[in-house]
């Protein structure tokens, strides 16, 4: 038998490690906690306003400008662009040293666009190829040489850093399909980025789906493919789409591949405005990322530029987070409820 | 039971649109087929324009490598290379002289006291700096020369190619107008090689000053301050001594002396200094940018890891059901936090507060604080490790809680209390499974763009690894940081564009292999947990 | 410690209610023709050299101890083996109605629609009761509702179903009992009208008045349908079997008039299985 003090001695030992591991683990979400908070109280600034309708609907829907800095008649006057040259025919023969601070003013409702069109399009793309593909590793194919190294592609692919999904489709799309940068350059590197993620979330769901129901459709004379889709695919399809709106996060909150696929720093026309239909999908269009990227490298971090740097990060990870939060409340739920 | 046999008409046997059906059944089958090569086909794209975009760089920077030897700029970047190593010692001068006025300023002595004290030290300081005075100019003018000489060779070969394109088309009459510049080679070394005379001369004349000077020198009042003294005459006497090695180098040089293709190659891969838009000379070397990365995926795992993998345990083994189901949500939700917005508040908030803390009080007994740059290895480290924790954490609760019940019942039947089970039992049966965890936390953190190219600090140098620790808080690039900083404002098709995708390949090939290593380790833990 | 496990006794006398006038299969040409089959899982084979003749409109039980093949070689005649991988017939071959159900050229949803099957397990789909039952209908493309109205009805009505479901036939299929689930999937398999039921233990999630009303069923059935069932009820078998088929670590030990299986049998070991001494 052990002696008690060592056992007493063993017992503080363990309460003392627990805690550290208790510690190091609030440590973490204690961090989390904190980025949020100051991006939520110091954005929430610019995004809210303490009269009705209390939210900053101009920030929201109106495209960025630059912000004049100058003092006039012992005031100091932040002007926007548009503002600034009123101010000007109101104040003939007056010389002003306006110090102009890009992007600082007005809002970011054309990257708040640009984010929306970028994601729509490449999850779409990413689930038809990735439901696509998944429907066939799942049902269709047989273990061979050939989906082994289809099954190694998706592993080694799900690695593969953004940046150099940004590299491969400048190589490719922008330049060798001469696409130039473009919305749809976007869509495609987009999605074949977020594709390995579709695809094994899609292939779990299906492979929940028990044989059974398969055995039973075929059993009755359904052929293959009436089988998956009457008596597979409407089943598994909750459990995709919900495991796939991580993917919408992840699509919505990458940089490196569209800094030179599809973003624009700015961009004066609004995506819909365009000569004609084709146009649409070869513009470059302002993304929210990057213009969060823009606006914390490129300009100064001082009193006027706070406002779009918060606001932006703010508006950004609000949505993301929205997403995320959806997905991850949407499978908590389903995994409780899922029984065959 | 009646009647059944008539309705057995009720399905009318497939006939005619049997081969029909099976058609269209394959068709489908087909259709799923090729959008599950999709990722066979995206994979071996990317390899494919990585090298087809990058590949061309090796010939172009051949060029550019010879092109730098034809025109002597070789040759007088040996010269500039003995005037840099004066400036360093008279940078190493003035490090001695900052020290002394610390020393002096914790005794409290006043201000006219200590510059009084010095004076001797400044004058001598002075007077080695005006001794390379002649060296200078010597670079100087060769600098001109020889930059003078690579634009006219550069110039030339535009031509030539342009030339050999038209013939190419087969406008040769068009080929025929364009004339080439003659260029007289030789006499534009000539006058470069005169260069070496005159450096003999300038360097003669500079260590009879200098051995002169060091015979007196005057000391220094601080023990401490004398010894570096001591220590940068022997350098200085070892400078010396090394001048008529750069004389022999720079009269047996050659502007044709040929170099080989290889060289191409470990110009890049071991290439310390990478310089572009440079109106001397361009170099690609990607050491600075790898070791950029590798340290600040360092730091990123030394804070990760611990915190990663404590709550990993803390949460399968130690929380409660309620923790539980706070934390791991809440953990992977942090995973979503896109990267730029991290990166922003690194900018914002985090290297502020790093920089703060290395002048706070608090800190004064570390040697390398306060540090000047907010923005570094640290800086971003820290980030990236809040984007290393969920991957880390995710995978290894994973492997932790699929060790089999069993094991942890065995171990508890022989009187083991919690902390013993966990660390000989639990921990060693899913250690290839939190390996392959880290791994792929590693993967995660070495391919991450935005929060480096906000917080790393963007300083194109390897680190100083003498300042020990305080190594971290330098600035650096990386090699993710830099095809972002940069891709958007090369010319297509430029050695430096091509330098760019050979980056990108590197980094390819980096994460293949971390993503090979961690499916190597999923898949013993697959096996050692049956 | 050691466990021996025994067959439980069979209490009651098997009764065998079959004319002595059933077809002897060595002699009819059966409606289903297995020659010399061998089968194998990957490289475990399970079954070795299986020889018979089933006899239309009949019904075929298959007995034999747990793992003996039983399950594997009812799901060769309508070739759902197909679906897991590395499995296959590796010799011999299996003819319905005089074709060969391995030819390449063979449809094989064809094949499964007129051989239809109700599982060891029920597996009903998780749709309402009606829907289940005209899932065949609606896959065969048949889209008048007067039509699978009236199939529904009378499936569900020769599967002894109707009465307990009528009221609730848009409810899903997984609010049933675990016998009334079966029954389902057997009313789902007669809704296509197939000519051949394969049933795996059709009733072992059955009561014994569901049992009853299966077996009942099963007798009827055969009017019009070639039956082949699967069962560990010796009583069962013998009930509503006209020949039975004795099974042993993959090979086919008796094959002959359940009469004389049950009465009289030829080999020791049948003997053995049915009298429960077995071991
Ligand atoms: N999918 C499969 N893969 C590999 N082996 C299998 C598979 N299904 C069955 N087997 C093996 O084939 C043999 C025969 O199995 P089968 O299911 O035909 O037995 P059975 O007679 O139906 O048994 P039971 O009465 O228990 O249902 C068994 O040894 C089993 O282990
Ligand atoms: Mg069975």
């Amino acid at each position: 038998m052990t002696h008690p003090t060592h056992r007493t001695y063993q017992r503080s030992v363990e309460r003392l490690v627990f805690w550290l591991f208790r510690l190091a683990t609030y440590l973490v979400l204690a961090a989390a906690t904190y980025i949020f908070l100051d991006i939520g109280i110091k954005g929430g600034r610019t995004v809210f306003t303490s009269t009705p309708p209390f939210i900053n609907v101009p920030f929201l829907t109106e495209p960025p400008q630059t912000l004049y800095v100058f003092d006039f008649e012992g005031k100091k006057m932040t002007l926007g662009d548009r503002e600034f040259r009123q101010w000007k025919t109101a104040h003939p023969g007056v010389e002003v040293e306006a110090t102009s601070i890009a992007y600082s003013a007005g809002g970011i409702w054309p990257c708040i666009v640009g984010t929306a069109l970028l994601v729509i399009g490449s999850m779409v793309l990413a689930l038809g190829i990735g439901i696509s593909s998944a429907i066939y590793l799942s049902e269709y194919s047989r273990n061979g040489p050939l989906i082994r190294l289809v099954r190694i592609a998706i592993l080694n692919l799900a690695g593969v850093p953004s940046i150099v999904f940004g590299l491969f489709g400048f190589g490719l799309f922008v330049i060798f399909f001469g696409w130039n940068v473009s919305l749809i350059a976007g869509w495609f590197t987009l999605g074949l980025m977020v594709l390995p993620a579709i695809i094994t979330a899609s292939e779990e769901s299906l492979r929940a789906v028990p044989q059974g129901l398969r055995e039973g459709s075929l059993a009755l004379g359904a052929s293959k493919w009436q089988t998956i889709r009457k008596n597979v695919l409407p089943y598994a399809l909750p459990g995709i789409l919900t495991s796939s709106i991580l993917g919408i996060a992840r699509v919505a909150g990458e940089t490196a591949p569209i800094m030179f696929t599809a973003a624009y720093a700015m961009k004066d026309e609004m995506p819909w405005q365009v000569a004609k239909f084709t146009d649409f999908f070869f513009q470059g269009v302002m993304a929210l990322p990057y213009h969060i990227y823009v606006v914390s490298s490129k300009i100064p971090q001082n009193e006027y530029t706070e406002r779009v740097q918060y606001g932006g990060a703010f508006v950004f990870l609000f949505l993301v987070m929205l997403i995320a939060l959806t997905s991850i409340v949407l499978r908590e739920r389903s995994r409780s409820r899922l029984s065959w | 039971m009646e009647g059944l046999a008539d309705s057995r008409i009720l399905i009318p046997a497939r006939t005619k649109s049997r081969r029909t059906q099976a058609a269209i059944e394959q068709g489908i089958k087909a259709f799923f087929g090729g959008n599950a090569l999709v990722a066979v086909i995206v994979l071996a794209l990317i390899t494919i324009f990585l090298f087809r975009e990058g590949f061309g760089f090796f010939g172009q920077n051949l060029a550019n490598l010879r092109l730098y030897r034809q025109a002597g700029l070789e040759y007088v970047d040996i010269i500039r290379a003995t005037a840099a190593q004066h400036e360093a010692l008279s940078r190493k001068l003035s490090e001695i002289r900052l020290r002394q006025v610390r020393v002096m300023e914790k005794r409290n002595a006043p201000l006219d006291e200590i510059n009084a004290a010095l004076a001797s030290f400044d004058q001598f300081a002075s007077a080695f700096s005006d001794t390379a005075e002649n060296l200078h100019g010597l670079v100087s003018d060769l600098t001109e020369q020889a930059s003078g000489l690579k634009e006219r060779l550069f110039a030339r070969a535009e031509l030539l190619a342009q030339r050999s394109q038209l013939e190419q088309n087969g406008e040769h009459d068009a080929a025929a107008k364009i004339v080439l510049p003659e260029i007289d080679r030789k006499s534009a070394f000539d006058s470069l090689h005169q260069g070496a005379a005159t450096f003999e001369s300038v360097s003669a004349e500079m260590t009879a000053k200098l051995y002169n000077l060091l015979a007196t020198a005057p000391p220094l009042p601080d023990p401490g301050g004398q010894k570096a003294f001591e220590q940068w005459k022997t350098q200085t006497r070892e400078y010396l001594a090394g001048l008529p090695a750069a004389s022999e180098k720079l009269r047996s040089w050659s502007p044709d002396t040929a170099i080989p293709w290889y060289r191409s190659i470990s110009s890049f891969l071991f290439g310390r200094e990478w310089v572009t838009a440079s109106f001397w000379q361009d170099w690609y070397g990607i050491v600075p940018l790898l070791v950029g990365s590798v340290m600040v995926s360092l730091v990123a795992l030394l804070i990760a890891v611990p915190l990663g993998v404590a709550s990993a345990i803390y949460v399968s083994e130690v929380a409660s059901r309620h923790e539980k189901r706070l934390i791991k949500p809440y953990i992977e939700f942090i995973s979503a936090i896109p990267s730029v917005v991290l990166g922003f508040f690194g900018i914002a908030v985090v290297g502020q507060a790093v920089r703060a803390a290395s002048q706070s009080s608090f800190f004064k007994w570390v040697s390398f604080f306060p540090i000047s740059e907010r923005l570094n290895i640290f800086t971003a480290g820290c980030l990236l490790a809040l984007m290393a924790v969920p991957t880390i954490f995710t995978l290894a609760e994973d492997a932790l809680r699929n060790v089999p019940r069993g094991f942890k019942e065995a171990s508890y039947a022989m009187g083991a209390n919690r902390l013993q089970t966990i660390a000989r039992v639990i921990v060693p049966a899913s250690l290839s499974g939190i390996v392959s965890a880290i791994l792929l936390g590693l993967g995660r953190v070495i391919g991450e763009t935005m929060v480096v190219l906000l917080c790393a600090g963007n300083r194109i140098a390897i680190p100083d690894f003498t300042q020990g620790l305080g190594t971290i808080f330098q600035p650096v690039h990386t090699m993710t940081g830099i095809i972002a900083q940069e891709m958007g404002e090369v010319v297509r098709g430029s050695t430096h564009y091509r330098a760019l995708f050979m980056v990108g390949l590197v980094l390819f090939t980096i994460t293949l292999g971390i993503n090979y290593l961690a499916q190597k380790f999923v898949a013993r833990f697959r096996m050692s947990i049956g | 410690m050691v466990t021996v496990l025994e067959m439980p006794e069979i209490t009651s006398p098997i009764t065998v209610n079959q004319p002595a006038t059933a077809p002897i299969p060595e002699v009819e040409r059966g409606i289903i023709e297995i020659e010399s089959v061998d089968f194998a899982y990957g490289t475990n084979k399970v079954l070795h050299d299986i020889s018979l003749n089933i006899p239309p409109r009949s019904v075929t039980a298959f007995i034999g101890p747990s793992g003996c093949g039983k399950t594997t070689l009812l799901r060769c005649l309508n070739r759902m083996n197909d679906l897991i991988d590395g499995a296959g017939i590796t010799r011999g071959s299996i003819k319905i109605e005089g074709l060969d159900i391995n030819a390449p050229h063979l449809d094989v949803v064809d094949l499964r629609r007129r051989v239809g099957m109700v599982f060891q397990k029920s597996n009903p789909f998780p749709k309402s009761i009606y829907d289940n039952v005209a899932y065949g209908l609606r896959i065969a493309g048949i889209t008048k509702r007067t039509l699978i109205d009236e199939a529904v009805e009378k499936s569900l009505r020769s599967a002894a179903l109707w009465d307990e479901v009528k009221d609730r036939l848009h409810v899903s299929g997984y609010g049933l009992s675990g016998g009334q689930q079966q029954r389902l999937c057997i009313a789902r398999a007669l809704a296509v009208e197939p000519e051949i039921v394969l049933m795996d233990e059709p009733c072992s999630a059955l009561d014994p008045i569901a049992t009853a009303k299966v077996e009942e069923l099963i007798r009827q059935l055969k009017e019009q349908y070639t039956i082949v069932i699967v069962t560990h009820n010796m009583q069962q078998a013998g009930r509503c079997s006209d020949v039975t088929a004795f099974f042993y670590l993959g090979r086919l030990i008796e094959f002959d008039r359940t009469t004389k299986i049950f009465s009289n049998p030829a080999q020791r070991q049948t003997e053995e299985y049915i009298t429960g001494r077995f071991g």
